[in-house]
């Protein structure tokens, strides 16, 4: 009850972060790091200036926290293909050469701080083997192209 | 080998007894059946969050990198899973006992007690904890992607046996049943 009860308050806020914000986003991937990129670590309050103009910082924070969630959720349970697409579609909107995005995500492990706060550890897991089998996966794409471009 | 003669009846005596049990909970379903209304089992499953086991097990992901790669992501895949697999199964052992224990806790106080559908389940609790523990076993062996039929048909049978726990604590205790299950699919079962 008391759930239901705050997820009608947040929906505005849920509505106009998905239209205005990460509708503009290619993909999920793209907006599951945007997501975790505007939540503070210290506190794990979640932080939109525009979004906090026209709701309070509570609502904006839920309702990013909501769709992170949501977002997630959707990531845990897509396939491994589809995962990888994703990752693509991330990987080719930074401004990055892939090989070296490749290398430094699977050596830092940066997807680690992408997983929302609130999530079961046992997806949190999943979602984790899953994303370092796409990044070796794709790795292995790679290859092949970079020693052409050495050969040539 | 006269000596050990009864020994190997009373096995064999056990085991007939298990079959029976397995084909009476996977074959006819009948416990989760009896104790769950048909409208209620729909309302269930729709509003159930889904599992992360049929994620864990399923055959999409394998295919596809056996189409896709090379045999070191092969290998590398096989490692993952039977990772994730196996905690899986001692997560959901450990819940299924965490039901059974609230539920013990419960039937002690209760006044009601149906003494036969208490020793079925608690035979079921037994076996389920038997093929669980094996499962583990034969999935560390063999890894997930060659076990996924028999941990399918055991999550089926576990899935039944949560039921009826549910609608037995239903009767016995409505408030403890609430507790057990809003929190079953979070990990946060409390006695």
């Amino acid at each position: 009850m008391g759930l239901e009860r705050s997820n009608i308050d947040i929906e505005p806020a849920v509505t106009d972060l998905r239209n205005r914000t990460l509708s503009r986003l290619p993909g999920d991937f793209s907006r599951l790091v945007y997501l975790a990129s505007s939540r503070d670590c210290n506190t794990g309050k979640y932080y939109h200036d525009g979004l906090a103009f026209h709701f309070s910082q509570s609502v904006t924070s839920n309702a990013m926290a909501l769709c992170h969630r949501e977002i997630f959720d959707r990531l845990v349970y897509a396939s491994l293909e589809e995962l990888i697409e994703e990752l693509c579609n991330y990987i080719s909107s930074t401004d990055e050469r892939p090989e070296e995005f490749l290398k430094s995500w699977k050596h830092l492990g940066s997807y680690r701080v992408t997983i929302p706060s609130e999530c079961d550890e046992l997806e949190a897991e999943v979602f984790l083997s899953n994303v370092k089998m796409a990044l070796a996966i794709l790795q292995t794409r790679q290859m092949p192209a970079s020693q052409d471009e050495q050969s040539a | 080998m006269i000596q050990s003669l009864p020994y190997l009846f009373l096995g064999l005596l056990l085991l007939a007894v298990l079959g029976w049990w397995v084909w009476d909970a996977i074959i006819h379903k009948s416990t989760a059946e009896l104790l769950t209304p048909r409208h209620l089992v729909g309302l269930r499953s729709a509003g159930a969050r889904r599992d992360v086991g049929d994620r864990i097990f399923g055959s999409q992901d394998w295919d596809f990198v056996l189409r896709e790669t090379p045999s070191e992501i092969h290998r590398m895949f096989q490692r993952e899973r039977t990772v994730l697999a196996l905690a899986w199964l001692r997560r959901t052992r450990l819940r299924t006992s965490q039901v059974m224990h609230a539920h013990v806790a419960v039937a002690r106080k209760s006044e009601d007690l149906q003494i036969g559908m208490e020793l079925k389940l608690a035979l079921s609790y037994l076996l389920f904890l038997i093929l669980c523990n094996s499962l583990v076993g034969w999935v560390w062996l063999r890894g997930p992607v060659r076990t996924r039929k028999i941990v399918g048909q055991t999550l089926q049978w576990a899935a039944q046996l949560r039921r009826a726990f549910e609608q037995l604590m239903a009767r016995v205790d409505p408030a403890s049943c609430r507790v057990v299950g809003t929190n079953f699919n979070h990990g946060t079962v409390r006695n």
